[in-house]
Protein backbone atom coordinates (compact mmCIF):
# COMPACT_ATOMS: atom_id res chain seq x y z
CA UNK A 1 0.00 0.00 0.00
CA UNK A 2 2.66 2.28 0.90
CA UNK A 3 4.80 0.98 -2.11
CA UNK A 4 1.31 2.33 -4.46
CA UNK A 5 0.99 5.50 -2.36
CA UNK A 6 4.70 6.19 -3.17
CA UNK A 7 4.23 5.95 -6.91
CA UNK A 8 0.95 7.64 -7.04
CA UNK A 9 2.63 10.59 -5.38
CA UNK A 10 5.87 10.11 -8.07
CA UNK A 11 3.22 10.57 -10.81
CA UNK A 12 1.48 13.12 -9.50
CA UNK A 13 4.60 14.98 -8.68
CA UNK A 14 5.76 14.91 -12.10
CA UNK A 15 2.33 15.69 -13.77
CA UNK A 16 2.37 19.04 -11.79
CA UNK A 17 5.65 19.23 -12.05
CA UNK A 18 6.17 19.40 -16.00
CA UNK A 19 4.92 22.60 -16.56
CA UNK A 20 6.70 25.54 -15.78
CA UNK A 21 6.43 29.07 -17.25
CA UNK A 22 8.44 27.98 -20.69
CA UNK A 23 5.57 25.34 -21.63
CA UNK A 24 2.72 28.13 -20.20
CA UNK A 25 4.08 30.92 -22.13
CA UNK A 26 5.38 29.02 -25.24
CA UNK A 27 1.82 26.65 -25.51
CA UNK A 28 -0.25 29.69 -25.17
CA UNK A 29 1.57 31.89 -27.69
CA UNK A 30 1.85 28.60 -29.92
CA UNK A 31 -1.82 28.05 -29.63
CA UNK A 32 -3.28 31.43 -29.97
CA UNK A 33 -1.29 32.14 -33.19
CA UNK A 34 -1.35 28.69 -35.05
CA UNK A 35 -4.54 26.87 -33.28
CA UNK A 36 -3.40 23.36 -32.49
CA UNK A 37 -1.20 23.07 -35.94
CA UNK A 38 2.38 22.80 -33.61
CA UNK A 39 0.59 20.61 -31.10
CA UNK A 40 2.27 17.45 -32.78
CA UNK A 41 5.51 19.17 -31.37
CA UNK A 42 4.34 18.56 -27.43
CA UNK A 43 4.39 14.74 -28.69
CA UNK A 44 7.32 14.76 -29.59
CA UNK A 45 8.97 17.08 -27.38
CA UNK A 46 7.28 14.71 -24.28
CA UNK A 47 8.83 11.87 -25.53
CA UNK A 48 12.27 12.92 -26.25
CA UNK A 49 12.02 13.73 -22.67
CA UNK A 50 11.03 10.57 -21.00
CA UNK A 51 13.90 9.18 -22.93
CA UNK A 52 16.30 11.40 -21.43
CA UNK A 53 15.00 11.49 -18.18
CA UNK A 54 15.47 7.75 -18.14
CA UNK A 55 18.63 7.25 -19.31
CA UNK A 56 20.19 10.14 -16.75
CA UNK A 57 17.62 8.57 -13.93
CA UNK A 58 19.32 4.85 -14.74
CA UNK A 59 22.54 6.82 -15.11
CA UNK A 60 22.25 8.45 -11.33
CA UNK A 61 20.77 5.17 -10.06
CA UNK A 62 23.16 2.66 -10.63
CA UNK A 63 26.19 4.85 -11.15
CA UNK A 64 25.13 7.31 -8.19
CA UNK A 65 26.64 10.07 -10.53
CA UNK A 66 24.70 12.98 -11.62
CA UNK A 67 24.89 14.15 -15.24
CA UNK A 68 27.55 17.48 -14.49
CA UNK A 69 29.86 14.27 -12.73
CA UNK A 70 29.06 12.07 -16.17
CA UNK A 71 29.77 15.03 -18.42
CA UNK A 72 33.32 16.83 -16.90
CA UNK A 73 34.10 13.07 -16.67
CA UNK A 74 33.65 11.97 -20.46
CA UNK A 75 34.53 15.33 -22.13
CA UNK A 76 37.30 16.33 -19.75
CA UNK A 77 38.16 19.80 -18.36
CA UNK A 78 38.25 22.23 -21.66
CA UNK A 79 34.91 20.68 -24.01
CA UNK A 80 33.19 20.13 -20.26
CA UNK A 81 33.84 23.81 -18.91
CA UNK A 82 32.61 24.58 -22.36
CA UNK A 83 29.52 22.63 -22.11
CA UNK A 84 28.96 23.86 -18.31
CA UNK A 85 29.27 27.04 -19.71
CA UNK A 86 26.57 26.84 -21.87
CA UNK A 87 24.83 25.21 -19.66
CA UNK A 88 24.99 27.01 -16.86
CA UNK A 89 24.07 30.05 -18.63
CA UNK A 90 20.67 28.82 -20.21
CA UNK A 91 19.58 27.78 -16.83
CA UNK A 92 20.54 31.17 -15.12
CA UNK A 93 17.81 32.75 -18.01
CA UNK A 94 15.29 29.87 -17.04
CA UNK A 95 15.97 30.86 -13.39
CA UNK A 96 15.53 34.21 -14.19
CA UNK A 97 12.21 33.97 -16.18
CA UNK A 98 11.06 31.44 -13.49
CA UNK A 99 11.24 34.32 -10.83
CA UNK A 100 9.49 36.67 -12.86
CA UNK A 101 6.76 33.95 -13.87
CA UNK A 102 6.16 33.64 -9.61
CA UNK A 103 6.31 38.14 -9.51
CA UNK A 104 3.80 37.78 -12.98
CA UNK A 105 1.29 35.46 -11.32
CA UNK A 106 1.40 37.44 -7.82
CA UNK A 107 0.75 40.63 -10.07
CA UNK A 108 -2.09 38.55 -11.46
CA UNK A 109 -3.63 37.68 -7.58
CA UNK A 110 -2.58 40.97 -5.90
CA UNK A 111 -2.54 43.85 -8.52
CA UNK A 112 0.88 45.03 -7.29
CA UNK A 113 3.43 45.72 -10.03
CA UNK A 114 5.49 42.51 -10.44
CA UNK A 115 8.63 44.36 -9.94
CA UNK A 116 7.70 44.90 -6.56
CA UNK A 117 7.22 40.99 -6.14
CA UNK A 118 10.45 40.15 -7.86
CA UNK A 119 12.94 40.38 -4.61
CA UNK A 120 10.35 38.54 -1.91
CA UNK A 121 9.49 35.86 -4.55
CA UNK A 122 13.63 35.18 -4.94
CA UNK A 123 14.03 35.82 -1.02
CA UNK A 124 11.31 32.98 -1.04
CA UNK A 125 13.49 30.36 -3.44
CA UNK A 126 16.07 30.74 -1.59
CA UNK A 127 14.52 30.54 1.99
CA UNK A 128 12.92 26.99 0.84
CA UNK A 129 16.19 25.62 -0.65
CA UNK A 130 17.64 26.62 1.95
CA UNK A 131 15.41 25.03 5.02
CA UNK A 132 12.88 22.70 3.31
CA UNK A 133 13.60 19.02 2.86
CA UNK A 134 14.13 17.67 -0.73
CA UNK A 135 11.40 15.61 -0.63
CA UNK A 136 8.62 17.91 0.78
CA UNK A 137 9.67 20.96 -1.40
CA UNK A 138 9.15 18.84 -4.92
CA UNK A 139 5.90 17.01 -3.81
CA UNK A 140 4.16 20.50 -2.58
CA UNK A 141 5.00 22.32 -5.50
CA UNK A 142 3.88 19.21 -7.74
CA UNK A 143 1.16 18.58 -5.88
CA UNK A 144 0.20 22.26 -6.10
CA UNK A 145 0.97 22.33 -9.87
CA UNK A 146 -1.85 20.22 -10.55
CA UNK A 147 -4.47 23.04 -10.12
CA UNK A 148 -3.28 23.75 -14.00
CA UNK A 149 -5.78 20.72 -14.73
CA UNK A 150 -8.13 23.62 -14.54
CA UNK A 151 -6.75 24.41 -18.65
CA UNK A 152 -8.17 21.06 -19.64
CA UNK A 153 -11.65 21.48 -17.28
CA UNK A 154 -11.66 25.06 -19.58
CA UNK A 155 -11.11 23.77 -22.61
CA UNK A 156 -14.42 21.49 -22.28
CA UNK A 157 -16.27 24.56 -20.79
CA UNK A 158 -15.50 26.46 -23.39
CA UNK A 159 -17.23 23.61 -25.87
CA UNK A 160 -15.29 24.26 -29.21
CA UNK A 161 -15.92 22.06 -32.12
CA UNK A 162 -13.74 19.13 -31.51
CA UNK A 163 -13.59 18.52 -34.78
CA UNK A 164 -11.73 20.80 -35.87
CA UNK A 165 -9.49 21.39 -32.71
CA UNK A 166 -8.40 17.74 -34.47
CA UNK A 167 -8.51 18.32 -37.84
CA UNK A 168 -5.78 20.94 -37.16
CA UNK A 169 -3.90 18.68 -34.90
CA UNK A 170 -3.68 15.67 -37.23
CA UNK A 171 -3.35 17.37 -40.37
CA UNK A 172 -0.95 19.80 -39.30
CA UNK A 173 -0.54 22.72 -41.87
CA UNK A 174 0.96 26.68 -41.57
CA UNK A 175 -2.14 29.19 -41.20
CA UNK A 176 -2.14 31.22 -43.83
CA UNK A 177 -1.31 34.42 -41.65
CA UNK A 178 1.87 32.81 -40.76
CA UNK A 179 5.12 31.60 -42.69
CA UNK A 180 6.82 28.47 -42.75
CA UNK A 181 10.06 30.01 -41.22
CA UNK A 182 8.04 31.39 -38.23
CA UNK A 183 6.25 27.74 -37.85
CA UNK A 184 9.50 26.02 -37.27
CA UNK A 185 10.20 28.79 -35.39
CA UNK A 186 8.00 27.84 -32.84
CA UNK A 187 8.31 24.41 -33.83
CA UNK A 188 11.54 24.80 -31.91
CA UNK A 189 10.57 26.81 -29.08
CA UNK A 190 8.01 24.46 -28.23
CA UNK A 191 10.39 21.63 -28.51
CA UNK A 192 12.86 23.50 -26.27
CA UNK A 193 9.91 24.41 -23.76
CA UNK A 194 9.35 20.86 -23.51
CA UNK A 195 12.68 19.81 -23.01
CA UNK A 196 14.49 22.03 -20.86
CA UNK A 197 17.82 20.89 -20.31
CA UNK A 198 17.37 21.77 -16.53
CA UNK A 199 14.52 19.00 -15.68
CA UNK A 200 17.22 16.08 -16.64
CA UNK A 201 20.27 18.24 -14.51
CA UNK A 202 16.93 18.24 -11.47
CA UNK A 203 16.12 14.94 -12.15
CA UNK A 204 19.26 13.15 -12.23
CA UNK A 205 20.51 15.01 -9.03
CA UNK A 206 16.95 14.54 -7.58
CA UNK A 207 17.99 10.80 -8.12
CA UNK A 208 21.12 11.28 -6.03
CA UNK A 209 19.32 13.55 -3.30
CA UNK A 210 17.02 10.71 -2.69
CA UNK A 211 19.50 7.94 -2.53
CA UNK A 212 17.75 5.99 -5.53
CA UNK A 213 19.49 2.23 -5.99
CA UNK A 214 19.08 0.07 -8.95
CA UNK A 215 15.93 -1.79 -7.06
CA UNK A 216 14.26 2.00 -7.38
CA UNK A 217 14.35 1.58 -11.16
CA UNK A 218 10.89 0.56 -11.84
CA UNK A 219 9.54 2.82 -10.11
CA UNK A 220 10.90 5.94 -11.43
CA UNK A 221 10.28 4.23 -15.00
CA UNK A 222 6.91 4.83 -14.08
CA UNK A 223 7.25 8.14 -12.70
CA UNK A 224 8.09 9.24 -16.42
CA UNK A 225 6.22 7.30 -18.92
CA UNK A 226 3.40 8.09 -16.74
CA UNK A 227 3.83 11.50 -15.64
CA UNK A 228 5.61 13.23 -18.75
CA UNK A 229 2.96 12.49 -20.66
CA UNK A 230 0.07 13.32 -18.50
CA UNK A 231 2.09 16.70 -18.11
CA UNK A 232 2.48 17.05 -21.49
CA UNK A 233 -1.57 16.89 -22.17
CA UNK A 234 -1.60 19.64 -19.44
CA UNK A 235 0.83 21.62 -21.96
CA UNK A 236 -1.89 20.41 -24.90
CA UNK A 237 -4.11 22.15 -23.09
CA UNK A 238 -2.98 25.65 -22.28
CA UNK A 239 -2.27 25.34 -25.91
CA UNK A 240 -5.87 24.31 -26.99
CA UNK A 241 -7.56 27.10 -24.39
CA UNK A 242 -5.70 29.91 -26.20
CA UNK A 243 -6.73 28.24 -30.13
CA UNK A 244 -10.52 28.45 -29.15
CA UNK A 245 -10.63 31.89 -27.67
CA UNK A 246 -7.98 33.96 -28.63
CA UNK A 247 -7.00 32.87 -32.07
CA UNK A 248 -10.65 33.86 -33.27
CA UNK A 249 -10.33 36.74 -31.36
CA UNK A 250 -6.93 38.21 -33.00
CA UNK A 251 -5.32 38.57 -29.50
CA UNK A 252 -1.31 37.81 -29.05
CA UNK A 253 0.09 36.15 -26.17
CA UNK A 254 2.36 38.85 -24.68
CA UNK A 255 0.92 38.51 -20.77
CA UNK A 256 0.30 36.00 -18.17
CA UNK A 257 -3.48 37.63 -17.87
CA UNK A 258 -3.83 36.64 -21.74
CA UNK A 259 -2.68 33.14 -20.85
CA UNK A 260 -5.70 32.59 -18.22
CA UNK A 261 -8.38 34.73 -19.86
CA UNK A 262 -9.88 31.19 -21.50
CA UNK A 263 -10.01 29.64 -18.07
CA UNK A 264 -11.79 32.85 -16.47
CA UNK A 265 -13.77 32.99 -19.90
CA UNK A 266 -15.12 29.43 -19.39
CA UNK A 267 -15.16 28.73 -15.29
CA UNK A 268 -15.43 32.27 -13.95
CA UNK A 269 -14.05 33.07 -10.68
CA UNK A 270 -13.25 29.86 -9.16
CA UNK A 271 -11.17 28.71 -12.43
CA UNK A 272 -9.47 31.46 -12.45
CA UNK A 273 -8.35 31.41 -8.59
CA UNK A 274 -7.11 27.38 -9.80
CA UNK A 275 -5.41 28.71 -12.68
CA UNK A 276 -3.29 31.53 -10.58
CA UNK A 277 -2.54 28.76 -7.52
CA UNK A 278 -1.39 26.40 -10.37
CA UNK A 279 0.58 28.57 -11.98
CA UNK A 280 1.98 30.08 -8.63
CA UNK A 281 3.00 26.59 -7.64
CA UNK A 282 4.44 25.31 -11.24
CA UNK A 283 6.48 28.61 -11.91
CA UNK A 284 7.76 28.56 -8.08
CA UNK A 285 8.45 24.99 -8.20
CA UNK A 286 10.40 25.15 -11.40
CA UNK A 287 12.12 28.08 -9.61
CA UNK A 288 13.33 26.04 -6.86
CA UNK A 289 14.49 23.14 -9.82
CA UNK A 290 16.17 25.51 -11.51
CA UNK A 291 18.24 26.96 -9.10
CA UNK A 292 18.96 23.94 -7.30
CA UNK A 293 19.98 22.84 -10.85
CA UNK A 294 22.66 25.67 -10.86
CA UNK A 295 24.47 24.79 -8.09
CA UNK A 296 24.01 21.03 -8.79
CA UNK A 297 25.98 21.59 -12.54
CA UNK A 298 28.61 23.95 -10.91
CA UNK A 299 29.18 22.12 -8.16
CA UNK A 300 29.17 18.61 -10.05
CA UNK A 301 31.24 19.86 -12.27
CA UNK A 302 34.11 21.91 -9.95
CA UNK A 303 33.70 18.52 -7.38
CA UNK A 304 31.97 20.30 -4.54
CA UNK A 305 30.43 18.80 -1.89
CA UNK A 306 26.65 18.91 -2.70
CA UNK A 307 22.83 18.24 -2.16
CA UNK A 308 20.28 19.37 0.28
CA UNK A 309 20.59 15.95 1.90
CA UNK A 310 23.92 17.69 3.41
CA UNK A 311 23.34 20.73 5.83
CA UNK A 312 23.99 24.31 3.86
CA UNK A 313 27.24 24.10 6.12
CA UNK A 314 28.81 20.75 4.69
CA UNK A 315 27.96 22.23 1.06
CA UNK A 316 28.89 25.77 1.19
CA UNK A 317 29.75 26.69 -2.40
CA UNK A 318 26.70 24.75 -4.10
CA UNK A 319 24.12 26.91 -1.32
CA UNK A 320 26.60 30.13 -2.00
CA UNK A 321 26.19 29.62 -5.56
CA UNK A 322 22.47 29.51 -6.03
CA UNK A 323 22.68 32.71 -3.75
CA UNK A 324 24.52 34.27 -6.23
CA UNK A 325 22.85 33.05 -9.21
CA UNK A 326 19.64 33.88 -7.29
CA UNK A 327 20.80 37.79 -7.76
CA UNK A 328 21.97 38.04 -11.03
CA UNK A 329 18.30 36.68 -11.90
CA UNK A 330 17.05 39.31 -9.73
CA UNK A 331 19.94 42.15 -11.29
CA UNK A 332 18.30 41.50 -14.62
CA UNK A 333 14.75 41.78 -13.50
CA UNK A 334 15.23 44.85 -11.71
CA UNK A 335 16.56 46.25 -15.45
CA UNK A 336 12.62 46.12 -15.81
CA UNK A 337 13.19 43.19 -18.62
CA UNK A 338 10.34 41.47 -19.58
CA UNK A 339 9.93 37.89 -18.15
CA UNK A 340 7.65 37.05 -21.03
CA UNK A 341 10.13 38.00 -23.18
CA UNK A 342 13.11 36.51 -21.13
CA UNK A 343 10.90 33.41 -21.56
CA UNK A 344 10.74 32.92 -25.14
CA UNK A 345 14.14 32.88 -25.17
CA UNK A 346 15.17 30.43 -22.94
CA UNK A 347 13.00 28.11 -24.33
CA UNK A 348 14.96 28.41 -27.73
CA UNK A 349 18.34 28.48 -26.58
CA UNK A 350 17.42 25.91 -24.05
CA UNK A 351 17.04 23.57 -27.54
CA UNK A 352 20.47 24.97 -28.81
CA UNK A 353 22.38 23.70 -25.45
CA UNK A 354 20.53 20.34 -25.52
CA UNK A 355 22.75 18.08 -27.80
CA UNK A 356 25.52 18.93 -25.26
CA UNK A 357 24.38 17.19 -22.18
CA UNK A 358 22.17 14.58 -24.17
CA UNK A 359 25.17 12.73 -26.28
CA UNK A 360 27.36 12.09 -22.82
CA UNK A 361 24.36 10.65 -21.20
CA UNK A 362 23.66 8.07 -24.20
CA UNK A 363 27.16 7.34 -24.35
CA UNK A 364 27.64 6.54 -20.28
CA UNK A 365 23.91 4.59 -20.34
CA UNK A 366 25.75 2.28 -23.07
CA UNK A 367 28.68 1.92 -20.69
CA UNK A 368 28.50 -1.53 -18.78
CA UNK A 369 31.55 -0.72 -16.77
CA UNK A 370 29.36 2.02 -15.39
CA UNK A 371 25.84 0.64 -15.95
CA UNK A 372 26.74 -3.24 -15.12
CA UNK A 373 23.35 -5.10 -16.77
CA UNK A 374 21.42 -2.01 -17.24
CA UNK A 375 22.84 -0.20 -19.81
CA UNK A 376 20.26 0.73 -22.93
CA UNK A 377 18.51 -1.89 -24.93
CA UNK A 378 18.67 -1.61 -28.15
CA UNK A 379 15.12 -0.49 -28.95
CA UNK A 380 16.11 2.29 -26.38
CA UNK A 381 19.15 2.95 -28.12
CA UNK A 382 17.23 3.13 -31.83
CA UNK A 383 14.96 5.42 -30.26
CA UNK A 384 18.06 7.67 -28.49
CA UNK A 385 19.75 8.20 -32.02
CA UNK A 386 16.71 9.22 -33.55
CA UNK A 387 16.33 11.63 -30.98
CA UNK A 388 20.16 12.68 -31.08
CA UNK A 389 19.38 13.78 -34.69
CA UNK A 390 16.39 16.09 -34.41
CA UNK A 391 17.78 17.34 -31.23
CA UNK A 392 20.58 18.30 -33.53
CA UNK A 393 18.49 19.53 -36.37
CA UNK A 394 16.83 22.14 -33.46
CA UNK A 395 19.67 22.86 -32.31
CA UNK A 396 21.22 24.09 -35.39
CA UNK A 397 18.43 25.70 -36.95
CA UNK A 398 17.16 27.44 -33.92
CA UNK A 399 19.47 30.67 -34.01
CA UNK A 400 19.28 30.99 -37.97
CA UNK A 401 15.60 30.63 -37.96
CA UNK A 402 15.68 33.36 -34.96
CA UNK A 403 17.79 35.56 -36.99
CA UNK A 404 15.31 35.60 -39.81
CA UNK A 405 11.92 35.39 -37.98
CA UNK A 406 13.08 38.18 -35.96
CA UNK A 407 12.66 35.40 -32.57
CA UNK A 408 9.30 34.56 -34.45
CA UNK A 409 7.60 38.70 -34.99
CA UNK B 1 52.18 22.07 -12.83
CA UNK B 2 48.49 21.21 -13.15
CA UNK B 3 47.60 18.13 -15.17
CA UNK B 4 45.20 21.13 -17.85
CA UNK B 5 48.66 21.90 -19.23
CA UNK B 6 49.81 18.97 -20.03
CA UNK B 7 46.46 17.90 -21.63
CA UNK B 8 46.74 18.64 -25.50
CA UNK B 9 50.84 19.14 -25.26
CA UNK B 10 52.45 17.93 -28.22
CA UNK B 11 54.42 14.39 -27.40
CA UNK B 12 57.77 13.84 -29.73
CA UNK B 13 59.60 10.15 -29.76
CA UNK B 14 63.26 10.48 -28.65
CA UNK B 15 64.41 11.43 -32.11
CA UNK B 16 61.96 14.30 -32.51
CA UNK B 17 59.53 12.78 -34.42
CA UNK B 18 56.13 14.30 -33.13
CA UNK B 19 53.57 11.20 -32.38
CA UNK B 20 50.55 12.91 -31.75
CA UNK B 21 48.73 14.52 -28.51
CA UNK B 22 48.60 13.79 -24.39
CA UNK B 23 44.68 12.92 -24.66
CA UNK B 24 44.06 11.87 -21.20
CA UNK B 25 46.19 10.63 -17.91
CA UNK B 26 46.06 7.47 -16.35
CA UNK B 27 46.21 7.03 -12.69
CA UNK B 28 46.29 3.81 -10.41
CA UNK B 29 44.84 4.09 -7.02
CA UNK B 30 47.86 1.71 -5.01
CA UNK B 31 48.84 4.62 -2.79
CA UNK B 32 48.13 5.24 0.88
CA UNK B 33 45.63 7.72 1.22
CA UNK B 34 47.12 11.67 2.07
CA UNK B 35 43.78 11.66 3.82
CA UNK B 36 39.97 11.30 4.96
CA UNK B 37 37.94 10.93 2.02
CA UNK B 38 41.36 11.15 -0.32
CA UNK B 39 42.17 8.42 -2.69
CA UNK B 40 45.95 7.72 -3.58
CA UNK B 41 46.85 8.40 -7.11
CA UNK B 42 49.68 7.61 -8.98
CA UNK B 43 50.27 8.91 -11.70
CA UNK B 44 51.26 5.39 -14.74
CA UNK B 45 51.84 7.13 -18.04
CA UNK B 46 49.89 9.51 -21.08
CA UNK B 47 47.72 8.53 -23.04
CA UNK B 48 48.72 10.21 -26.65
CA UNK B 49 46.29 9.97 -29.37
CA UNK B 50 48.35 10.28 -32.94
CA UNK B 51 44.74 12.55 -34.72
CA UNK B 52 43.11 14.22 -32.07
CA UNK B 53 43.67 16.18 -28.41
CA UNK B 54 39.69 15.54 -28.10
CA UNK B 55 38.01 13.32 -25.36
CA UNK B 56 37.68 9.42 -25.85
CA UNK B 57 34.51 9.48 -23.65
CA UNK B 58 35.89 6.63 -22.54
CA UNK B 59 36.16 4.37 -25.26
CA UNK B 60 39.67 3.78 -25.06
CA UNK B 61 39.42 1.74 -21.77
CA UNK B 62 37.66 -1.11 -22.69
CA UNK B 63 35.85 -2.25 -26.28
CA UNK B 64 32.47 -1.39 -25.89
CA UNK B 65 30.80 -0.75 -29.18
CA UNK B 66 27.58 0.77 -28.43
CA UNK B 67 25.83 2.99 -29.63
CA UNK B 68 26.04 2.85 -32.95
CA UNK B 69 27.38 5.16 -34.67
CA UNK B 70 28.81 7.34 -31.41
CA UNK B 71 31.35 4.43 -30.77
CA UNK B 72 32.77 3.90 -33.82
CA UNK B 73 33.26 7.26 -34.74
CA UNK B 74 35.02 7.56 -31.45
CA UNK B 75 37.28 4.83 -32.15
CA UNK B 76 38.28 6.14 -35.51
CA UNK B 77 39.24 9.17 -34.61
CA UNK B 78 41.50 8.13 -31.94
CA UNK B 79 42.71 5.50 -33.67
CA UNK B 80 46.29 4.37 -33.28
CA UNK B 81 45.93 5.90 -29.73
CA UNK B 82 48.75 4.22 -26.85
CA UNK B 83 49.73 4.52 -23.42
CA UNK B 84 53.20 5.57 -22.23
CA UNK B 85 54.58 4.68 -18.95
CA UNK B 86 55.45 7.25 -16.43
CA UNK B 87 58.74 5.67 -16.81
CA UNK B 88 59.29 6.17 -20.46
CA UNK B 89 58.75 10.33 -20.49
CA UNK B 90 62.10 12.30 -20.33
CA UNK B 91 60.59 15.75 -20.48
CA UNK B 92 57.44 16.72 -19.33
CA UNK B 93 57.10 20.49 -20.30
CA UNK B 94 54.24 22.57 -20.37
CA UNK B 95 54.17 22.94 -23.85
CA UNK B 96 55.75 19.59 -25.34
CA UNK B 97 55.86 15.95 -23.77
CA UNK B 98 59.13 14.57 -24.76
CA UNK B 99 59.62 10.08 -24.15
CA UNK B 100 62.95 8.45 -23.65
CA UNK B 101 65.03 6.18 -26.08
CA UNK B 102 63.35 2.83 -26.28
CA UNK B 103 60.21 3.52 -24.80
CA UNK B 104 57.08 1.00 -25.50
CA UNK B 105 53.99 2.16 -27.26
CA UNK B 106 51.03 0.10 -24.50
CA UNK B 107 47.72 -0.56 -25.14
CA UNK B 108 45.38 2.07 -23.75
CA UNK B 109 42.55 -0.70 -23.03
CA UNK B 110 42.04 -1.61 -19.68
CA UNK B 111 42.58 -5.55 -18.71
CA UNK B 112 39.38 -7.27 -17.19
CA UNK B 113 36.14 -4.98 -16.96
CA UNK B 114 38.60 -2.34 -14.53
CA UNK B 115 36.93 -0.12 -12.70
CA UNK B 116 36.01 3.28 -13.58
Amino acid sequence: MKRLLGVALGILTAIGGFVDIGDLVTNAVVGSRFGMSLIWVVGVGVIGICLYADMSGRVAAVSGRATFEVIRERLGPRAGLANLGASFFINLMTVTAEIGGIALALQLVTSVHHLLWIPLAAFAVWLVIWRVRFKIMENVAGLLGLCLVVFGVALFLLNPDWGQLAGQALAPAVPQTENAAVYWFYAIALFGAAMTPYEVFFFSSGAVEEGWKTKDLVQSRINVLAGFPLGGMLSVAIAGCAAVVLLPAGIEVTSLSQIVLPVAEAGGKLALAFALVGILAATFGAALETTLSSGYTLAQFFGWSWGKFRSPVRAARFHLSMIVCLLVALAVLATGADPILITEYSVVFSAVALPLTYLPILIVANDPQYMGTNVNSRTINVAANIYLLIILAASLCAIPLMIITGAGA
Amino acid sequence: MILTDVLGSRVYGPDATYLGRVADARFVLDQPPPGQLLAGARLQGLIVSPHSAGSFMGYERNNVNRPWPWAQLLKWWHRGSFLVLWADIKVMGPETVTLREGFSAHDPGLEGAGTA
